[in-house]
C-alpha cells in the first residue's frame, strides 16, 4: 500500500523503515531540511521537505493516490490539520494521527480522524508491563535500618506455589513472619505451612537481602 | 457579547481594541507574556479587558477564559493549524455559537469553512483591497 507519513522524526523515521520492511511503499514529508537529508541517506529518495499543513506539499507527496496518511509530527495541531486536509482535498480513505495530549485525542475522534493514537496511553501501558506486577513492598525499617519488614504477593505461576515453607531456601537471616491468603485469612508460618497462589508473605529480612528474597519468591515456573 | 480572542498579535490586538470600544467583554489568551504590548493597557488595568497567559488551544485555558459564557471565539495566532484546532475545540467541545479564525493557506480556509467556522485570509483581504483601489483609480 502507498502510505504518506507526515513527520520524519523520532516516531516517523522508525515507522517508515518498519513499514518499508513490511512491504509498503512509503513517502515522508518533513518541514526540516536536515531531517529530510538524513532520511534520504538512510532510506533512499522517499522523503521531501514540506509543511504538514500545506495542501500543495501533501499533493506533491502523492496523497491523492495514498491508501492512508499517518501524521506523526510532534505537533498535535499539525497532525490534525494534515489528516483533515488530506481527507477534504484528496478524499483519502484512511487517516491516522498521533495525539500527544489526551484532550486532543478526544478532539481527533470528534473531528473524524480514523485512528487517533494516544501517546500517553501507549507510554502508560508500556510502563505497566515493564513494572513488576508483584512488587516488593517495604513496610518498615527495623533495628537501625539493618533489617526490613517487607511484604511480597506471590504470582500464581511461581515456583514457590504448592510447596511448604521448609522447602524454600530463603536468604540468610530472613524469617517469614506472617502469611495471608488472597481471601485475607492468615496462616502461621510454620515449617510445614503450604504456600498457595496469591498468598502474601510478610518477612523480616536483612536490608541487603530483600531483592534476593523477592527473586526467590516471585520466580516463575 | 462575551468574546474570547486567542493570539495578541497585530490582528488579535486590533480586534480586541475595536470590539472593546463597541462595549463587548473581551478576554485575550496569549501564551507569551511579552507579546501583549499592543493591547490597550488602560482597558486591562481597569478590568474591562482580561489577559490570560496560557496556550489558548487547550481546554483548561478556554475554561479559565470563561468559554461556557462566550458568544464568540476568535483564533488569530500566526499558525493556521493551531487556529484550526482551537476553533474546532471551541465549536465541537464547548459549542460556542460563533467561531472565527484567520488562515493563510487557502486549503485550510476551505476546510474550516466546511466545518462551520468563519475564516478570513489577511493576504486575500489586503490584495482585494489594493486591487479595488487601483481599479477605482483607473
Amino acid at each position: 500500500m502507498y502510505l504518506v507519513i507526515v513527520g520524519g522524526g523520532k516516531v516517523g523515521a522508525p515507522l517508515a523503515s518498519s513499514l518499508i520492511n513490511a512491504g509498503h511503499e512509503v513517502f515522508i514529508l518533513d518541514h526540516d531540511p536536515d531531517t529530510v537529508v538524513s532520511l534520504q541517506r538512510e532510506l533512499g529518495m522517499i522523503a521531501t521537505v514540506g509543511e504538514a499543513t500545506s495542501v500543495r506539499a501533501l499533493q506533491d507527496a502523492g496523497t491523492a493516490r495514498a491508501g492512508a496518511i499517518i501524521a506523526v509530527t510532534s505537533s498535535d495541531e499539525d497532525n490534525l490539520a494534515a489528516c483533515q486536509l488530506a481527507r477534504t482535498n484528496f478524499d483519502i480513505s484512511r487517516t491516522i494521527a498521533i495525539a500527544h495530549s489526551p484532550e486532543n485525542a478526544e478532539l481527533f475522534d470528534l473531528a473524524g480522524v480514523d485512528l487517533g493514537v494516544r501517546a500517553t496511553v501507549l507510554v502508560l501501558s508500556n510502563l505497566a508491563t515493564a513494572l513488576p506486577a508483584h512488587p516488593l513492598i517495604k513496610l518498615m525499617p527495623i533495628a537501625d535500618r539493618s533489617q526490613e519488614l517487607v511484604a511480597i504477593k506471590l504470582p500464581a505461576a511461581g515456583t514457590a506455589i504448592g510447596r511448604t515453607l521448609s522447602e524454600i531456601t530463603l536468604p540468610y537471616g530472613t524469617k517469614i513472619v506472617l502469611m495471608v491468603t488472597s481471601e485475607g485469612q492468615w496462616k502461621t508460618p510454620d515449617a510445614d505451612a503450604l504456600i498457595e497462589a496469591e498468598d502474601e508473605l510478610v518477612a523480616l529480612s536483612p536490608a541487603n537481602s530483600t531483592a534476593e528474597l523477592w527473586e526467590i519468591l516471585t520466580e516463575l515456573r | 457579547m462575551n468574546v474570547i480572542i486567542v493570539g495578541a498579535g497585530n490582528l488579535g490586538s486590533s480586534l480586541a481594541r475595536k470590539l472593546s470600544d463597541l462595549g463587548h467583554r473581551i478576554t485575550v489568551i496569549e501564551k507569551n507574556p511579552k507579546a501583549v504590548s499592543l493591547l490597550p493597557r488602560g482597558r486591562v488595568d481597569s478590568g474591562a479587558m482580561t489577559i490570560i497567559h496560557r496556550d489558548g488551544s487547550t481546554g483548561p485555558a478556554m475554561i479559565e477564559a470563561g468559554i461556557a459564557d462566550a458568544d464568540v471565539f476568535i483564533a488569530v495566532t500566526g499558525k493556521d493549524s493551531l487556529n484550526g484546532l482551537a476553533a474546532q475545540r471551541a465549536k465541537t467541545i464547548f459549542r460556542v455559537e460563533q467561531v472565527m479564525t484567520a488562515v493563510r493557506d487557502e486549503g485550510a480556509r476551505t476546510l474550516y469553512e466546511s466545518l462551520g467556522i468563519s475564516t478570513i485570509n489577511k493576504a486575500t483581504l489586503a490584495s482585494d483591497q489594493l486591487v479595488k483601489i487601483l481599479t477605482e483609480e483607473a
